[in-house]
């Protein structure tokens, strides 16, 4: 074996032991510093039927995020995302106006959650939810 | 290959690397009796910087509140992915950072190494023993566990000797009267920034003293083995003809990183509890105080000092005694051999200084 095929072989080894050793490091790093799956509320919220009056919103975490329960003028129950679809602000209900307002960047929204004016591209997120015996089940 | 060496080119055309690399790197010669002693000083750099990544890492997760402290350490144990890896390697790189600063301490001496013109050096490697053994205290509370909170208790408390500024001085260094939350809070102040921005600074001092002065010549297998120098004027201690830090050295200092990190990877995977005494598991309670609760390992001598002398500021001042003629051991031992065997007296002081601080350790431990 020559001195130069010798030394290829010698780094070639290196490298290969130099991977295992960084692969070694750089998992258990990778994973300790990864968000945990699970780490936000997740599963379903209960909130009893009498804290949503109508014509009034009752905000929630959901999901590790949060969330909107709104009882229109007529009775009707919707469960919306609270994250603003424009840059992820969370909207405020605006009783007056029945609708939502997104403080950022002036976004509003209906009662329903779609988009009336301002930036935001999407109208938000619908939740799915169920009521039953007296409680609103969202999730 | 081509592209590494185009970037080396254009940073060379407008930094001079390869000047810089030729003269701290390939044209720095060691003496060639140079031995593995010399390595400590690496490892210790490699230990310490380990240290403070996985303390950054380990920030992510800690919450520095007496509520919530011991709960998020118990869950960086069981629950985040590796978080036991993480901070085992920091809980037992304190220990054997402690251990590898002695051995360097040791060589240091033996070998005459802190002897004029490296008083300095030896000063500034005092300082960061004070400031290691401090970051280590500071770090023990942070758990909040029983061992943590009663551990700092007898800690703190010993600065009580003291004549007239004692009482003041435990308040002082407690922020409360007894170890509570307070105390936490400037801890964990200490420990996370305070310290490790003292002990940055006194590397980078105690490294350009290295420098500066050069790297002394090991006193063993030569005919002359006497100080040299004679203090007339500021001369770098050259070695014509010795071997270049790189490749040569560098490589016998990651010889000895390697051998350190299996030593040390051993402890971790094998008996990661080795430091650890069973109250280190428990959540502090300020109202149940552990049977026999002892401090680190490295603190145990001082610790029988204490219980020996029935009067805790005899105890106190002679621990600082102690220190203070090791601090200044280059200003007493002035002579100018320096091959450990042609040294009785330091031979019989050092030996036996060694044989009784292992000895009261030993009986710390076992009392």
């Amino acid at each position: 074996m020559d001195t130069s095929s010798r030394r290829t072989f010698l780094a070639v080894c290196l490298g290969g032991l130099g991977s295992i050793a960084t692969a070694a490091v750089a998992w258990p790093l990778f994973r300790y510093l990864s968000p945990r799956s699970g780490s936000g509320t997740s599963g379903k919220v209960v909130i009893p039927d009498a804290e949503v009056r109508e014509g009034e919103a009752k905000f929630f975490e959901y999901a590790g995020s949060s969330a909107v329960l709104i009882r229109k003028r007529g009775g009707e129950l919707i469960a919306l995302s609270a994250v603003c679809t424009h840059l992820g602000c969370i909207v405020q209900w605006e009783k007056d106006k029945q609708d939502f307002l997104c403080p950022c960047h002036g976004g509003h929204y209906s009662a329903d959650g779609a988009v009336t004016a301002g930036p935001p591209p999407k109208p938000l997120i619908k939740l799915p939810f169920t009521v039953f015996g007296g409680n609103i089940t969202v999730g | 290959m081509t592209l590494i060496k185009s970037v080396i080119d254009w940073i060379d055309v407008r930094v001079g690397i390869r000047e810089i690399a030729e003269k701290e790197l390939t044209g720095y010669l060691l003496p060639r009796n140079i031995n593995a002693w010399y390595s400590m000083g690496s490892i210790l750099l490699f230990a310490f910087a380990l240290q403070v990544v996985t303390g950054m890492l380990l920030l992510i997760y800690y919450v520095p509140d007496a509520e919530k402290a011991f709960k998020s350490v118990t869950a960086i144990m069981n629950d985040v992915p590796y978080g036991w890896l993480i901070r085992m390697l920091h809980a037992v790189g304190s220990n054997m950072m402690v251990l590898v600063l002695l051995l360097h301490m040791i060589s240091v001496l033996f070998m005459g190494s802190y002897k004029k013109p490296r008083e300095l050096n030896w000063v500034t490697g005092f300082i960061l023993l004070s400031m290691i053994q401090g970051i280590s205290l500071t770090g023990y509370l942070l758990p909040w566990s029983q061992l943590s909170f009663w551990a700092t208790t007898v800690a703190t408390n010993s600065a009580n000797a003291i004549p007239v500024l004692g009482p003041y001085l435990v308040e002082f260094l407690r922020g409360s009267p007894l170890v509570g939350p307070p105390t936490l809070g400037r801890f964990f102040a200490l420990h996370v920034a305070v310290i490790p921005a003292g002990i940055a600074a006194m590397i980078a001092a105690h490294l350009f003293f290295l420098k500066r002065t050069g790297v002394s010549t090991p006193p063993f297998g030569q005919q002359d083995t006497l100080n040299q120098w004679r203090g007339e004027s500021y001369t770098h201690e050259n070695h014509p003809g010795g071997i270049p830090f790189f490749p040569d050295f560098a490589l016998e200092d990651l010889r000895s990183i390697a051998i350190y990190m299996a030593i040390f990877l051993a402890v971790v995977f094998f008996d990661p509890y080795l430091f650890f005494p069973k109250d280190a598991f428990i959540p502090a309670n300020a109202f149940v105080t552990p049977a026999h609760i002892k401090p680190e390992w490295y603190f145990l001598a001082n610790y029988q000092t204490l219980k020996i002398f029935p009067n805790e500021l005899i105890g106190l001042s002679l621990q600082g005694a102690a220190m203070t003629f090791l601090a200044l051991l280059p200003f007493i031992d002035r002579g100018r051999e320096r091959h450990p065997l042609k040294r009785p007296l330091f031979m019989i002081c050092s030996v036996g200084g060694l044989l009784l601080w292992i000895g009261l350790s030993i009986w710390g431990h076992l009392s």
